[in-house]
């Protein structure tokens, strides 16, 4: 027999015990039902279904899925804690389970006597764990306190002697779930070490986690659940990658959703008039960012400085309609001079995320991908195209279209605007759309803002929206940083590597 | 459920350190550590000798002197008392073990009657030294001390047995309904004055009362207790017959009913 775990068209249902039935069937119970028709649950939830899979001896398996995928509920039956609802599971061989480390030491008493009585727990006889003592103690690293009551211990000290004895079980099958989340960096690369160690020696290892650089690291294979059911089972890369676009593709959703919400609330400000929109914006305007956007000097022509002075006097009609045909229809459906929303002061923030005189707005940004389908999560080096739609209040030759892209505490990823990149302005007389597209977006993993903005060639601002847009860039790699790069390697000299 | 019963041997090596575990953290951190074992029970008899010798006197002669008459019962009531209750809340105290790693769970209500049970081991030298006081009128009338004193020993199995199935029974039972718990508190006081502990039950002159009292399970074990420590007789074989069938029996029906339901542990714990 080759295969150290082999599951075929196991399911696990869960029982549903009702709390507020308790006490009332335990009265029924007692009063005329039988107690065993009491203990007859009424309620089930399908945690795994049909899941078939086999895992070789000496590998390392790897299990990723979302949260209430079933990952736990499948390590719990390949530790044996659980027993399957129907379907087969043999596991050959000794399982060890790092699911919570030091699960069962005793607050009161040593951390040697809780070595011992661990041990045992976990399989050993008395004999073999005295013997195995010293090396657990000089694993955890506590000599100085292995004499202390546990209930001394850091959280820390607890975990590094509960994974110590764990380890040091000798199983043939190692179940880990999680563990590399608690502890520090250095116990994190311990326990990287101890698994590396025990792949070496031909053990097999059943891996589940949310780190699935990790995952990729360690695993030969990986198996991505969803629902309790078998999403992807095969090559790590493959079904990593079938992972990542599946989350992607839920974040972008709700991304969507939110930036919908967002976009009602910046259009609300938009029927609002010039002048308090201009005072806010010349405090805010100070702020670095906007100095991308509206850094590039303008050139000194007369009929720039013109449209901007008209754009200035006709402040006054702001009292006429606005142009956009939004708030027009809101009139016409109210039936009133003025549009409802007009009388609701914009909170300080929508104030601070907008600001300009309006002599162009914009009415709407959106994010767009390769194939021009509306998007907000994106894949490190896949292409960006950003749409700013626009309504000018009048005809105008003067108006530059930027962009900004920043990380959430507010460092400038990138800034442009059509003056930087080259366009000279001819003509705005009615509504329209800019889109600017990033062929490759060799960014980290991470959320990022955008900014976008209208705003004539000596830099008064239009229409300055922050933050009008977010999206999510997902990177394949660890610590990838804020920029990433194709990278080509090449080595020369007294030294070898080879490709993993 | 057989072969689970045979597996149980197995584990006596985990049975073995999680009763040292109970003794140590029990009285880790106190300054007379085990001698709290003794102490207890001495410092019990000493008020029950005061008691009894100043402010209660006058009793029947068959339960002469009354002080070791009382303790000779109530020594091993606590243990069967002290040890339901732990039982009964060990596979919920201890829930953790069941879920996160493979464990067996009926070690657990074991593990409460066995480490109460050396307790009672431990308190049983101070006994011994009031029978022996006893024998020498220090308590009033003398008590017969001798031989029949070995019979401890098989009681002391019989006793384990037969706490053990009811332990099982309600540890199972706390699992699904909480209320067991509270309920158990009420439910040993009626059964502690059901118990042949304060009187005997040739005490009892009426006939119907007597017989009421007699479908006690544990009336049959604490007789025998009396007779062994306080009276001195030996035991006849049908009542160590039926002492076994009791013991055999509670622990049967105990196991089985903890047996049916061990899978529902781990999730419901």
């Amino acid at each position: 027999m080759t295969s150290a775990v082999r599951a075929r068209g196991l399911s696990k249902s869960y029982r549903k015990w009702g709390r507020t039935r308790a006490f009332g069937t335990l009265k029924s119970a007692l009063l005329g039902r039988s107690l065993g028709a009491a203990l007859v649950p009424s309620e089930v939830v399908a945690a795994l279904s049909d899941v078939s899979f086999e895992v070789a001896r000496g590998e390392t398996f790897g299990v990723v899925g979302p949260n209430g995928s079933g990952k736990s509920t499948l390590l719990k039956l390949v530790a044996g804690l659980f027993k399957p609802t129907s379907g087969e599971l043999a596991v050959d061989g000794k399982v060890s389970a790092l699911i919570e480390l030091g699960a069962g030491f005793h607050p009161e008493i040593s951390g040697r006597e809780n070595v011992v009585i661990n041990g045992v727990m976990l399989g050993l006889t008395r004999k073999q764990i005295e013997r195995k003592l010293p090396e657990i103690i000089a694993f955890s690293g506590l000599e100085d306190f292995i004499d202390e009551p546990v209930k001394t211990y850091s959280s820390g000290m607890y975990v590094r002697l509960g994974f110590a004895v764990a380890v040091h079980v000798d199983p043939d099958i190692l179940v880990v779930d999680e563990v590399l989340a608690v502890g520090d960096e250095a116990f994190a690369h311990r326990c990287l070490d101890t698994i590396a160690d025990f792949s070496r020696r031909g053990k097999t290892i059943f891996f589940v986690s949310h780190s699935l650089v990790l995952v990729e690291e360690l695993c030969d294979r990986v198996l991505y659940l969803e629902n309790g059911r078998i999403k992807a089972l095969g090559d790590p890369r493959e079904t990593l990658a079938k992972y990542r676009m599946d989350v992607a593709a839920g974040a972008g959703a709700r991304l969507a959703t939110e930036h919908r919400k967002d976009q009602e609330i910046l259009l609300r400000t938009a029927a609002e008039g010039g002048e308090t929109a201009l005072r806010a914006g010349e405090t805010s305007a100070q702020r670095d960012a906007a100095h991308f956007l509206e850094g590039a000097k303008g050139s000194d022509a007369p009929g720039a400085a013109a449209a901007v002075e008209r754009a200035d006097s006709h402040t006054p009609f702001k009292e006429n309609p606005p142009l956009p045909d939004t708030s027009r229809k809101q009139e016409s459906q109210q039936g009133v001079d003025q549009p409802l929303e007009q009388k609701i002061p914009p909170g300080p923030d929508e104030k601070a995320r907008r600001w300009g005189n309006r002599a162009v707005e914009v009415t709407g940004c959106r994010l767009l991908d390769s194939s021009g389908a509306e998007r907000y999560a994106f894949r490190s080096g896949e292409s960006l195209t950003i749409e700013i739609s626009v309504a000018p209040r009048i005809s105008t030759a003067d108006f530059v279209f930027g962009i900004g892209i920043f990380t959430p505490d507010d460092v400038c990823v990138h800034g442009s605007n059509t003056e930087i990149d080259g366009f000279l302005p001819e003509r705005l007389d009615g509504p329209a759309t800019a889109r600017v597209t990033l062929p490759r977006l060799d960014l980290g993993s991470g959320t990022y803002l955008v900014d976008v903005a209208v705003h004539s060639r000596r830099e008064t601002p239009y229409d300055y929206w922050r933050e009008a847009c977010r999206f999510q860039v997902d990177s394949p790699d660890r610590n990838a940083g804020l920029y990433r790069p194709e990278r080509r390697w090449t080595f020369a000299g007294a030294v070898s590597v080879s490709a993993r | 459920m057989l072969k689970n019963l045979a597996g149980l041997w197995r584990h006596r090596a985990l049975a073995y350190v999680l009763v040292a575990r109970e003794l140590k953290a029990r009285y880790r951190g106190s300054v007379l550590g085990f001698f709290w074992s003794l102490l207890n029970p001495l410092l019990m008899l000493a008020v029950y000798a005061v008691v009894f010798a100043v402010i209660f006197q006058g009793r029947g002669a068959a339960t002469s002197p009354y002080a070791l008459f009382l303790f000779s019962g109530l020594l091993p009531w606590n243990w069967l008392s002290t040890s339901l209750t732990d039982a009964a809340s060990s596979l919920t105290t201890h829930g953790a073990l069941l879920r996160k790693i493979l464990f067996p769970a009926e070690v657990l209500p074991l593990v409460a009657v066995l480490a109460q049970g050396l307790h009672f081991v431990f308190a049983l030298p101070v006994l011994l030294l009031g029978l022996v006081l006893g024998s020498l009128g220090t308590f009033g009338p003398r008590v017969p001390l001798g031989w029949p004193l070995v019979q401890a020993v098989p009681l002391l199995v019989l006793q384990g047995v037969f706490v053990a199935g009811i332990g099982l029974l309600l540890a199972a039972l706390t699992v699904h309904f909480r209320d067991v718990k509270d309920l158990l508190a009420t439910a040993l006081s009626l059964w502690f004055f059901a118990t042949p502990v304060l009187y005997t039950l040739a005490e009892i002159k009426q006939e119907r009362v007597r017989a009421v009292l007699l479908l006690n399970p544990a009336a049959p074990l604490f007789d025998a207790w009396r007779d062994a420590f306080f009276y001195g007789r030996w035991i006849e074989a049908s009542r160590w017959g039926v002492l076994l069938a009791l013991a055999c029996a509670s622990f049967l029906v105990g196991y089985a009913f903890f047996d049916r339901l061990r899978d529902s542990y781990p999730e419901a714990v």
